[in-house]
């Protein structure tokens, strides 16, 4: 019966694998093999995503979160992932981006980047704001990026979540920080979201216009060459990042780590900067490079999409509490 | 006078050298000569041994305090600096320690350690409440430890000092974070106050007990054990640490890095946890073992030692704003004060 339903769940990998390049059909195709002959414990998901039965997840380097019920270590290989393909279609999940709110840099107008700035009361708010206007939308897991900004947000958004699991933050930069870490209760595990941070999702690099005020840089400058720098595709400032590089890196993660996730019905907060996210959207909603540079993305706003049948559908913005609205947004 | 300064600042490190080690003597002679024949401008740390070697390397590291308005700017020890740019010495410095608040497994009675929980409703409100007391107090670094709950404490708290200056987070963990976060304009260095994290100032590590609930650990352990690694000086819980362990490695961290930095005369802040803080406070207050397992820190509320002559005295908590108490604690506090009240009004 195992072997049925794994046989069934390689053929869904094989349906999904036509709504998506050829490439990734192939990076399904042999990463299901290897799995099979590797023999690894890994829990298949036959269910839907509501009966999260996970058993164990046995490889030695799971360690917080090693019988997390719908968890996947990050740390595993992504590869191990693609086997865990439910063969339920009409799964779907969630995935909520939300861009930080004012940052102190932010107040005083200099260009910021990924200089580790923190936010401004106001900011704090915002995202407080943000986690109300998310309170009633299922979270598995949390990504942000290396910076306070975003990881605050994200931790103060989810302290006004109704679930009640709890955030926690994975370490593995070192093997001590990963030992340091570890968890040793199961039912603690299952109460947890892992919180996972990212250089990639990181806003773009500014090079060495970081620290300077807008007007400084125009003097310094010249005025065309900051709009180019700051509004162009591909054009990046001196020792800088171009929106093209930050969304190379940025789109890169989100395949490789997130849409995993996403496709084995987890329930994402992204929670990042504008032109991370603004890449991320360009690839969820195939926008061009000409309609990317004119979007824009309010802070502290939660954008919702669900994913589908290997679709992302966009749902807007969950109303706060105390708006009128749409209830919910799909059945689940 | 600039020589005669530098004399005196060695004759202080000289003095202070049978507190610590004596082998530190040696490497501070050199390293102090290598830094002048170099002409770096480091934030130059007068003290000891570690504290240099982490100026050294934070100088080519920490781009956003070279230019610190700190009276030790390297530049004017140079002996022929005629121009005399040198303010006085400071001779005090302010140290804060913030515990933070609670945390979601606080609320829900699980032993944390070294989790990386973060904080609840009211550990926010907490770590605000922190920042409204120390408004008014100067904060020229800010350390904390790697774990979330201290970071956020230190940025909220941060978001109510009215001196208004930027936190920033100091990257170091490899190259590209270095190189990403580097910061291109002197006036905004200068209005920026570098956080720096360290594990070494994270929470006592539990081991086997981290994310188990005091009830099923009492079971599961027994009731006097569990009594004994939690309020034990030297029993460490399976995998864990003990007190004294914690200890270790928190005060070797703060004499390294941070007492070289009061040193000089920065004032800093150091926002971390229960049992690094009473490690440090052990270390400050001279504690023995019996007393500081007695040691309780109330969470949120700042404690603030004055740092002068090479010795903390103790100050006590900063009154809120609203409450009547103490207006500042030294002259220099009370003159820090009022500049910030004529900058503001």
């Amino acid at each position: 019966m195992a072997a049925g339903t794994l046989h069934r769940s390689i053929r869904t990998i094989q349906l999904h694998g036509c709504s998506n390049d050829s490439a990734s059909t192939m990076d399904y195709g042999s990463s299901s093999l290897k799995l099979i002959s590797k023999g690894f414990t890994v829990d298949v998901k036959f269910l839907s995503n509501s009966s999260r039965s996970f058993s164990h997840c046995k490889t030695h380097v799971f360690h917080a979160i090693s019988s997390h019920a719908p968890v996947i270590d990050p740390t595993l290989s992504t590869s191990h992932v693609n086997a865990n393909i439910n063969q339920n279609t009409s799964i779907e999940s969630s995935l909520i981006l939300i861009r930080h709110g004012e940052s102190m840099w932010n107040e005083r107008n200099l260009f910021t980047g990924s200089v580790d700035v923190p936010l401004t009361k106001r900011g704090i708010e915002e995202a407080i704001e943000a986690g109300k206007r998310i309170s009633s939308i299922p979270v598995n897991m949390i990504y942000t990026s290396a910076l306070i900004r975003a990881q605050m947000t994200a931790m103060l958004a989810m302290t006004q979540h109704r679930q009640k699991k709890i955030p926690i933050i994975m370490h593995d930069e070192s093997i001590q920080a990963k030992e340091w870490t570890q968890i040793f209760s199961e039912e603690t595990i299952q109460q947890s979201i892992p919180v996972i941070t990212a250089w990639q999702l990181n806003e773009r690099m500014y090079g060495k216009l970081q620290g300077l005020n807008k007007e400084e840089t125009v003097v310094r400058y010249g005025k065309e060459k900051v709009h180019e720098w700051r509004r162009s595709f591909d054009s990046p400032p001196p020792h800088g990042e171009s929106l093209e590089m930050c969304s190379q890196r940025a789109v890169a993660f989100f395949k490789e780590n997130i849409e995993l996730q996403l496709q084995n019905g987890r329930n994402i907060v992204v929670a990042a900067h504008g032109n991370s996210l603004r890449s991320i959207i360009m690839y969820l909603e195939k926008l061009t490079s000409q309609e990317v540079t004119n979007l824009e993305l309010s802070t502290g706003v939660p954008l919702l999409y669900i994913y589908k049948h290997g679709v992302f559908l966009k749902r807007g913005s969950p109303v706060g509490p105390t708006e009128y609205g749409v209830y919910a947004y799909t059945r689940v | 006078m600039a020589t005669a300064r530098f004399h005196q600042a060695l004759g202080t490190a000289q003095s202070h050298q049978h507190l610590q080690n004596s082998g530190s003597h040696h490497e501070f002679g050199n390293a102090s000569l290598k830094l002048i024949s170099k002409g770096f401008k480091v934030d130059f740390g007068l003290s000891i041994r570690g504290g240099y070697s982490s100026c050294m390397r934070k100088s080519g590291v920490i781009q956003a305090s070279t230019s610190q308005t700190s009276v030790v700017q390297l530049v004017s020890y140079l002996p022929n600096n005629s121009s005399d740019e040198l303010r006085r010495k400071p001779s005090e410095a302010a140290l804060i320690l913030i515990r933070h608040g609670e945390s979601l497994w606080n609320e829900k009675n699980l032993f944390t350690g070294c989790v990386d929980v973060p904080l609840t409703k009211k550990g926010v409100e907490e770590a605000i409440e922190a920042g409204k007391r120390i408004s008014n107090i100067p904060v020229d670094m800010i350390y904390t430890s790697a774990l979330i709950r201290a970071q956020m404490t230190a940025m909220l708290a941060m978001t109510q000092h009215r001196r208004k200056k930027v936190p920033i987070i100091l990257h170091n963990e490899n190259e590209q974070a270095r190189e990403w976060s580097r910061i291109f304009s002197e006036d905004t260095k200068k209005q920026s106050i570098p956080v720096v994290t360290a594990w070494q100032l994270n929470e006592r590590m539990y081991g086997e007990l981290q994310g188990l609930n005091k009830q099923e650990t009492a079971d599961r352990f027994g009731k006097e054990k569990v009594h004994e690694w939690r309020r034990s000086y030297d029993i460490p819980p399976p995998n864990g640490e003990s007190l004294e362990m914690c200890a270790e490695r928190a005060v070797a961290y703060f004499k390294d890095h941070i007492e070289p930095q009061l040193l000089s005369g920065k004032n800093v802040m150091i926002a971390a946890h229960g049992n690094s803080l009473r490690s440090i406070i052990m270390y400050l207050d001279k504690l023995t073992s019996q007393e500081v397992i007695n040691l309780e820190l109330s969470t949120g509320i700042p404690m603030l030692y004055i740092f002068k002559g090479g010795k903390f005295i103790r100050r006590g908590s900063p009154a809120g704003p609203t409450e009547a108490g103490v207006y500042a604690y030294t002259r220099s506090l009370a003159l820090y004060r009022q500049r910030l009240d004529d900058m503001l009004h």
